[in-house]
């Protein structure tokens, strides 16, 4: 099970990474929005946590780079709270997302993280 | 009737006040021309058209024809002297002795002025007298029938104009007021907004790491307690976060068909414990044609909890809050009300209370209403409150039923009782 980080605080990528890896998931991470483009272009990940406030580019431009696979996976989980994702996206796309508001504790990540991954 | 009386004037003169009445905005415009046609054509020497100031109740002067500066610098007339019940009963007032008649506050200046004969003709907005129109005339002299219907019919409309124009005074007020209000919970929620997404990372730093970290450390030892304390008091931060955000435009509603009187339901039920405690009386009316409103429920169940928490705090023991909901005439809306016999909010505190962070509670965070607000607003709604001190507070919400269409102005409104 691959996961990809995309957060530019550093103690969010690190923090997340920890508490999943100790879980046994294959993590990686990335701090911006360039960089996440490029990762999903050539990897395929299981899930992406991702903040949306990042230094280069909105991290809702990385939502058309994540490949759509079946069944709406892989799933993108935001770290941010509800927002409208109604701009031209169909019910399928938009089911792809969850969100995950920070603060979160590290029994609330491993949740939404089990609930958004297949199988 | 006398019939070689030349009604033209007075005809002409009406007509004209009535066009300047329908088409001039600016009241001093009317004033103005009344007293200078009454004087041109009853041929007084002048008039003088009074206006009471309702906090010092004196006549002040607010428009005057053919007077001189030296006798307008006499200064204001007191109310109750001048307004006598012939006043009150919109008849004309004459008065032939000017030198002994009370009604006369500067007999001597008016004989220096020549004026032998004075009249008086009452201005009257809702039966109330709100002014007096004075002329004064050289010599005594007799009114037709036809001349005292005429001066009565320009009073009336002068009155009527008065009165419009002090009604859009009070509405330009109040939505001055309202507007102004809005505009400071508006920069107050965006300066909440920007630091409320600062905090969250670090916030987030601290519990991703504690809460991992508790689980690490063998059960009992003291730094388990510490790590505890941590987590809870990190937590404790996020719903003082949270509750900004959701009075900022942070959170998004989720939208959907909602049954208004269930969520009331729902909020009493996680409440009902609290009424118990407090040995508070419930009261609920709920319409039983309600219908349903787009809205998030679990926001608004939300503000109906925070309304009713706060209802149970200002009632004492054996106090009632009652629940109220319906439906709009129109059935464009529905309206939520709580109210409570506690001690009402004062007018100091009723600008505030909207503000997150106001509270008078010891315990208090000040975000209850903050919260509420920002939930009605992103629900195109609007929240208002009746509060009589020593009586209780009524809280009323008013919510569209569908809200395609941006209403503006999310609105708050205070009224002095309930
Ligand atoms: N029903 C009421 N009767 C009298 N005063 C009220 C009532 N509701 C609110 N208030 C006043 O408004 C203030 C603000 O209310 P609000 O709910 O925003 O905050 P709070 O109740 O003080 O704290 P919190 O809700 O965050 O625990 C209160 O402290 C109280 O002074
Ligand atoms: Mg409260």
């Amino acid at each position: 099970m691959k996961i990809l980080i995309v957060d530019d605080e550093y103690v969010i990528r690190h923090g997340c990474r920890m508490i999943l890896e100790e879980q046994g998931y294959t993590v990686e991470t990335t701090a911006t929005c360039g960089e996440a483009i490029d990762a999903v272009s050539s990897n395929a990940y299981d899930l992406v946590l991702l903040d949306l406030k990042l230094p280069d580019r909105d991290g809702t431009e990385l939502f058309k780079a994540v490949p759509r696979g079946i069944n709406g996976y892989p799933r993108i989980i935001v770290m941010s709270g509800y927002i409208n994702l109604r701009n031209n996206m169909s019910a399928v796309d938009q089911a792809r997302f969850d969100f995950l508001p920070k603060p979160f504790t590290d029994e609330e990540l491993l949740a939404a993280v089990e609930q958004n991954t297949m199988g | 009737m006398n019939p070689s009386l030349d009604y033209r004037p007075l005809y002409n003169a009406f007509r004209e006040i009535i066009s300047v009445i329908n088409s001039s905005i600016r009241l001093k415009d009317v004033m103005d021309l009344v007293v200078w046609k009454y004087s041109e054509v009853l041929g007084a020497r002048g008039a003088i058209m009074r206006l009471l100031n309702i906090d010092t109740d004196e006549l002040e002067i607010s428009a005057s024809y053919g007077i001189s500066q030296a006798y307008l610098a006499k200064g204001p007339v007191s109310l109750h002297r001048t307004i006598t019940d012939a006043c009150r009963q919109k008849k004309v007032i004459l008065i032939e002795d000017i030198v002994n008649d009370p009604r006369v506050q500067y007999p001597e200046s008016a004989r220096e002025e020549g004026y032998r004969f004075i009249i008086d003709v009452p201005l009257s907005v809702a039966d109330n007298v709100v002014g007096i129109i004075r002329l004064f005339f050289s010599e005594i002299r007799r009114f037709s029938e036809a001349e005292l219907d005429w001066i009565i019919a320009i009073a009336e409309q002068c009155s009527c104009a008065l009165g419009k124009a002090r009604l859009i005074d009070s509405y330009e007020f109040k939505y001055l007021q309202l507007a102004t209000h809005a505009e400071k919970l508006s920069a107050l929620g965006r300066m909440a907004a920007g630091i409320a997404h600062e905090i969250n990372n670090p916030l987030a730093g601290i519990l991703l790491y504690s809460s991992n970290m508790i689980k690490k450390v063998p059960p009992g030892e003291p730094i388990e307690e510490g790590l505890q304390i941590i987590i809870d008091e990190t937590i404790r931060c996020r719903k003082i976060i949270q509750g900004l955000l959701d009075f900022s435009k942070g959170r998004d509603p989720r939208k959907e068909p909602t049954n208004i009187n269930e969520i009331i339901d729902k909020s009493i039920k996680i409440l009902e414990n609290e009424f118990h405690i407090h040995r508070v009386n419930l009261r609920t009316h709920l319409a039983s044609d309600m219908i349903d409103v787009m809205a998030d429920g679990s926001q608004l169940e939300q503000v109906f909890v925070n309304l009713l928490i706060n209802a149970v705090e200002a009632v004492p023991e054996g106090g009632t809050v009652e629940v109220i909901s319906s439906v709009g005439e129109s059935r464009t809306s529905i309206t939520i009300e709580v109210k409570d016999n506690g001690p009402g909010i004062g007018k100091k505190e009723r600008d505030k209370i909207f503000e997150p962070f106001f509270s008078t509670k010891s315990k208090g965070t000040g975000l209850g209403l903050a919260v509420s607000y920002g939930i009605i607003r992103n629900h195109h709604g609007e929240i208002s409150l009746q509060s009589h001190p020593g009586k209780g507070t009524r809280f009323i919400i008013t919510i569209p039923v569908s809200q395609d269409t941006d209403s503006g102005l999310a609105g708050i409104s205070t009224q002095e009782t309930p």
